[in-house]
């Protein structure tokens, strides 16, 4: 790859190893040519997308760490993976902060997960964990059981709440960065009043912490504090065979899950270099266009009902137990549905899944119409949303924006078009863009964006060929039942793919895969090292980034309009602290 | 005249007796247990927030002010609309010059910028 | 100023305790404490489809001093726990607490370092309400079960 091959050549014995295996460019280099690297990639190749920043801890080798870059090119649509082995006494990484915005949360994360430092970071602390948790948990040698309770039995004083920095000083950190100074231009002291927006809230969007620093009801600057849903799923990751991380995965982005099944499993399908069947290409896209419809209705819902139009929501939530009810008939559960399995799926469609569809569809429709009606030209809503959360395209791209968020900016970003998967390129539908980048755009983009979905539902139902949904692969699916019982072939195989110490064994490498997930792209990097646990599972979640630049998007409005700004990003917290 | 506003008054004391004797109840029945956590200021759930003695800005009271000003304004309206054919022309004479003169106050306080918030 | 103390423990308040415990029942004010994918479930049993409403318990006050049933809805991590514990503190008697799915009765499948292997641990609990996600009549079925716990047991004056 011509990329590869100008890197190697502008930075020569610095390069250790190049490859494209599985289809990902990946260049592993030494650390103190990271911010070089970075910087003539960002200017001379065009990679302005920090996708993921994350560590892999490979227990037993030297050097022990592997400090992994995912970078994204808008124009060329071209990806690359940059590898920083650092050794263990001596975990420094030169940070990216000044190149990239989003980094600034990556690299808290992975300091706080593995105990890498960042050289030159502007506010190196934990992002996930609390204060005085000690040990990085997602270090191998760290136990999955090992807790560190707060209250209760078993809690020591050092992680009791009262020992945390206070909201004053949190927020001086926040205060310092923006520029604004506690003393006033003519030496008047500045009245900065405190607020807290704590993590019991009643916006219904799960635990996140917002302090305020306001002056009257401007907010000067914030400090946003997440973490209070770390339910550690790339820990348990490590500790389930590759089928038993599946529902898990459900449970990341809860408002969509297909979509996060999907995700996952063609990350895995892509280690073994397989695919999957055609039927099964149409049947995921369906259900992942299904989902998400429902996660856009319940992110308007929320968001109008903060607004105070609780008939919105109320109307939203039917056309949601519609959807529901057609989620539940095909894969069991209404919301953690666990429907997708490496090679293929738990089942097929039933057989009147077609009409009742169509008859949901009918009712979904129904329920958006009503809605545009309610909202889109209302005079309070438009007046409460216009204007108001606005962040320019070169600052939402910084931030690592995707999804309904970015394209309200004016970016036609889809990973559906720019990099299609399953069946995607056999679809016909547009990409709805904003231009203004401010809430009410994020809300049009949205709406907009549930009929595109259903049209893509209905066209898939159309071209629906027949044929299996599971991969004919011994290596992934389980054999029918008939050749279980009654071949020796059948029964090695299901014995092989069931058993501990044996099961779905990918062969050694990585994978990263990227899906349009309800808030943007959705990014599985699994690393495989040939057993039948995974030796690390990495989640790009798409809230994270945009909840990362929630801090931006505050600053300077007042305090009434956290609340539509918090509602259109549509932070899952399943999904923000995984 | 006072006839026909007896229903209201006793609409008045029928409901101030029910929500008197709600909330009395509610006292005689409901358990006392102050505890420390109890008396503390809701602030969701963190139990050690700075302490909130900060002088509040100005502009608060400004809001306030203004507000008070043109409710009164409001309310004094309010037995006019009802009175208005019986006071007939002289009535609108007078509220004209007291709309008048509040209206002057509305444009005093529009330009200096008590409307805006920054 | 109890009602108890005014009696001096005279006379037996069985009929009072019923009539009381039938008032608290159908008249119960949530705090939802929603944190993860049982709060979807919530969303819908707070809506039309299921209706929360029809029970009396359909009001969501997120302020401890207004609400005195709190269902922790979702995963309870040890980050959040302190204030879970604040929360039921805060909260004035008489209160009961429903666990909402499994996570937060037991820590569900998370057996790790950050999750609460049940909230009652922390603080003590009156329903709970197993599934991941519980369905809506799943949930419907606790609070009828937490109403007639309510109607028959002694109640604190």
């Amino acid at each position: 790859m011509a990329l590869l091959e100008d890197i190697s050549e502008r930075y020569k014995e610095k390069v250790l190893e190049t490859h494209s295996l599985l289809g990902d460019d990946t260049v592993v280099i030494s650390r103190e040519i990271l911010p070089d690297l970075v910087r003539f990639l960002k200017e001379a190749r065009g990679f302005n997308f920090l996708m993921d920043l994350s560590a892999v801890d490979r227990m037993g080798k030297d050097p022990r760490f592997e400090v992994v870059y995912h970078l994204y090119a808008l124009e060329s649509r071209a990806r690359l993976r940059i590898k920083v082995p650092v050794a263990e006494n001596d975990a420094l990484v030169p940070t990216l902060t000044g190149e990239y915005r989003s980094a600034n949360w990556l690299e808290r994360e992975a300091w706080d997960m593995f105990g890498i430092t960042f050289d030159g970071h502007p506010d190196l602390r934990r992002i996930l964990m609390y204060e005085g948790f000690e040990g990085h948990p997602l270090r191998k040698d760290y136990p999955k059981e090992r807790r560190q309770p707060r209250v209760g039995p078993g809690s020591r004083p050092e992680t009791a709440f009262e020992r945390g920095p206070s909201i004053e000083e949190r927020i001086a950190v926040a205060l310092k960065m923006s520029g604004v100074s506690v003393r006033g231009e003519n030496g008047i002291r500045n009245e900065i009043m405190y607020l807290n927006m704590g993590p019991s809230h009643p916006t219904m969007h799960g635990v996140v912490r917002v302090m305020l620093a306001l002056r009257g009801e401007t907010i000067l600057a914030s400090d946003v504090e997440i973490g209070y849903m770390h339910r550690c799923f790339e820990k348990e990751a490590e500790t389930h065979t590759y089928t038993g991380v599946i529902p898990y995965t459900d449970r990341l982005n809860y408002v969509s899950p297909l979509i996060n099944n999907v995700g996952y499993a063609m990350a895995v399908e892509k280690l073994f270099g397989a695919g999957t069947t055609e039927r099964c290409g149409y049947v995921r896209v369906i259900m992942s266009e299904i989902s998400r419809v429902i996660d856009h209705l319940t992110c308007i819902g929320a968001f109008a009902m903060e607004l105070g139009a609780f008939t919105v929501f109320l109307y939203m939530m039917k056309a949601r137990e519609y959807l529901y009810e057609l989620v539940e008939d095909v894969t069991g559960a209404r919301i953690t549905t666990s429907y997708t399995r490496i090679g293929g799926l738990k089942g097929d469609l039933t057989q009147d899944f077609a009409g009742k569809c169509r008859a949901a569809f009918i009712g979904v429709r129904d329920v958006l119409q009503e809605c545009d009606r309610l909202l889109t030209r209302n005079r309070i809503f438009y007046d409460r949303t216009r204007d108001v959360g606005v962040i320019s395209r070169e600052d939402a791209v910084s931030c690592g924006f995707t999804g309904p968020c970015l394209r309200a900016t004016g970016i036609p970003y889809d990973v559906r078009k720019a990099a299609p998967y399953l069946v995607y390129d056999r679809m016909d539908f547009e990409i709805p863009v904003g231009d203004h980048g401010d809430t009410y755009d994020r809300y049009r983009v949205r709406m907009a964006e549930m009929e595109q979905s259903m049209r893509i539902v209905e066209q898939a139902l159309r071209d629906l060929p027949d044929g299996p949904v599971c991969l004919n692969d011994k290596r992934m699916t389980l054999p029918p039942k008939e050749q279980v019982y009654t071949t020796i072939e059948g029964l090695m195989n299901h014995f092989k793919l069931i058993m501990d110490g044996h099961g779905i064994r990918p062969p050694a490498g990585e994978a990263y895969f990227p899906v349009e997930g309800g808030n943007g792209e959705l990014g599985f990097y699994v690393v495989s090292d040939g057993t039948g646990i995974p030796a690390r599972v990495r989640v790009r979640a798409p809230c994270f980034h945009l909840v990362a630049a929630l801090s931006h998007l505050i600053q300077g409005e007042m305090v009434a309009d956290v609340t539509p700004i918090f509602g259109s990003i549509n932070m899952i917290a399943g999904e923000l602290d995984r | 005249m006072s006839v026909t506003y007896l229903p209201i008054l006793l609409l008045f004391l029928i409901t101030g007796a029910m929500a008197g004797g709600i909330l009395y109840l509610a006292g005689v029945i409901g358990p006392r247990n102050m505890t420390p956590a109890k008396a503390m200021p809701f602030e969701s759930g963190i139990p050690n927030i700075s302490p909130h003695d900060r002088p509040v800005p100005v502009r608060f009271y400004i809001i306030a002010m203004v507000f008070i000003i043109f409710d009164i304004e409001v309310v004094f309206l309010y037995p006019w609309a009802i009175l208005f054919r019986k006071l007939g022309l002289f009535g609108f004479m007078e509220m004209t010059v007291f709309l008048a003169i509040l209206a002057l106050g509305l444009a005093y306080a529009w330009k200096k910028g008590a409307l805006e918030w920054d | 100023m109890g009602l108890e103390k005014l009696l001096q423990r005279e006379a037996v308040t069985t009929r009072l305790d019923a009539a009381i415990g039938w008032a608290r029942k159908y008249s119960l004010f949530q705090y939802p404490f929603a944190t993860a994918c049982c709060s979807m479930e919530y969303m819908s049993v707070a809506c039309s489809h299921y209706d929360i409403d029809r029970f009396g318990a359909g009001l969501p006050r997120w302020s401890p001093r207004q609400a005195d049933l709190l269902m922790v809805v979702g995963t309870i991590s040890h980050k959040l726990a302190p204030i879970l514990r604040q929360v039921y503190d805060q909260m004035c008697e008489p209160k009961w607490v429903l666990s909402f799915g499994v996570c937060a009765t037991s820590g569900g499948f998370y057996d790790n370092y950050a999750t609460v292997q049940g909230i009652d641990t922390i603080i003590p609990v009156d329903i709970y309400v197993a599934g991941c996600p519980p369905r809506p009549e799943a949930v419907l079925d606790g609070l009828i079960k937490l109403q007639e716990k309510i109607q028959k047991q002694k109640q604190v004056y």
